[in-house]
């Protein structure tokens, strides 16, 4: 660096970074339902982990180092990482075209934001321990271990296992043509041979939401939208052109109003523990998550529309 | 099933002739139940139509504009 004031202290800027990194590579493996499963997906997100971490470790120092020009360009850069959501949600909505069983607007929309805030939680963490570092290389240390924890707690959003109870259920049709999911009737099946295959291939749940704020998630179509997206993704959908009625389908216990869901499914492995799982692991929706009801009726109480 | 899928009438399958009058989707006759049954897969597989039974002899075949997604 030109006009240089004195050595610079390399300290504070590795441990930062080294947090920083680490902080972003974490949140990469917790969140893998939401991140692409591919090699090449990882190498971008290791590349901005990487930009991040060093954004949000060298902006303290070069400041201390009286480096205003470097200080200004670092932020300057940060501001670019705003552009990694709308890549982010252009792919994913390009995919969409190309998947039978969508992830929904809102999904992507949460997995978009996700994606930009680990990125900047990142830089913080990185900026944050290499504060602390500058004070003490050790306390800094410490401090880095104690932001990514903090970071992980934090970011990490409430799971569908959480907040409602995901239970097997029986695929049967009534009154001829109409599919339940044990109680929670689903849709109308016109054709012999599709009610045929859900008899013979389909496997059911039931959604039991646990409190208001999960029965809140249950209602939000989008969030259901996700489910039956992270089911079919779990155990594989027998869904093709031509078939539309056959696949998945997650719908609300709907005459009764019991805030009750059931989602059924034509798998391609017949696996209703690994289905469970994969429910009980979807991220409840941003969009679904603030939305306070509390249903008054008996929920008991089951009439079979 | 984000975006609410608008059904719109594609055919209309049935044995029952006086049961259906009119309208804007073509009204295809069957002679009995399994032939009715016959012509409405093959309609759905052909438009990707959804078909739904009134059980009073008709089955329609629906359309989603939205997604073909149901």
């Amino acid at each position: 660096m030109s006009g240089s004031t004195g050595p610079i202290n390399w300290t504070p800027m590795i441990i930062g970074f080294a947090a920083g990194f680490i902080s972003r590579v974490i949140y990469l493996r917790s969140g893998h339902t939401r991140n692409p499963g591919y090699p090449s997906g990882y190498i971008t997100q290791l590349a901005l982990a990487v930009i991040a971490a060093m954004i949000g470790s060298s902006v303290l120092v070069s400041l201390l180092g009286k480096e205003f020009t470097a200080a200004t360009f670092l932020t300057l850069a940060a501001t670019q990482f705003f552009n990694v959501r709308t890549q982010e949600r252009k792919t994913l909505e390009q995919e969409e075209e190309l998947i039978l069983v969508p992830r929904g607007a809102g999904y992507i929309e949460g997995i978009a934001i996700t994606y930009e805030a680990r990125n900047f939680l990142a830089m913080l963490v990185a900026l944050a321990t290499s504060a602390v570092a500058e004070w003490n290389p050790y306390a800094g240390a410490a401090a880095g271990v104690v932001f990514i924890l903090f970071g992980e707690m934090y970011m990490s959003g409430p799971r569908v296992g959480e907040l409602i109870d995901v239970e097997p259920a029986e695929v049967k049709f009534e009154k001829g043509s109409l599919l339940y999911a044990g109680p929670v009737m689903l849709i109308e099946v016109g054709l012999a041979d599709s009610r045929e295959r859900y008899l013979k291939e389909g496997l059911a749940v039931v959604l039991k939401p646990r409190d208001a704020r999960g029965e809140a998630a249950l209602w939000n179509i989008a969030q259901r939208q996700a489910i039956a997206h992270e089911a079919a993704v779990a155990v594989g959908v027998q869904k093709d052109v031509g078939y539309p009625e056959q696949g998945v389908v997650c719908r609300m216990a709907m005459p009764q109003g019991t805030g009750v869901a059931g989602l059924a499914i034509i798998p391609v492995e017949r696996d209703i523990e690994k289905l469970i799982r994969a429910i009980k692991n979807v991220p409840v929706l941003e969009s679904a998550k603030w939305s306070n009801i509390k249903n008054t009726k008996n929920r008991k109480e089951h009439s079979h529309g | 099933m984000a975006d609410a899928p608008t059904p719109v009438m594609f055919a209309i399958v049935t044995t029952n002739k006086d049961a259906v009058i009119g309208g804007m989707a073509p009204v295809f006759l069957a002679p009995n139940e399994i032939e009715r049954d016959r012509i409405a897969m093959w309609i759905c597989r052909i438009t990707n139509a959804i078909a739904h039974d009134l059980h009073n002899g008709t089955v329609i075949l629906t359309v989603n504009q939205a997604s073909s997604s149901s």
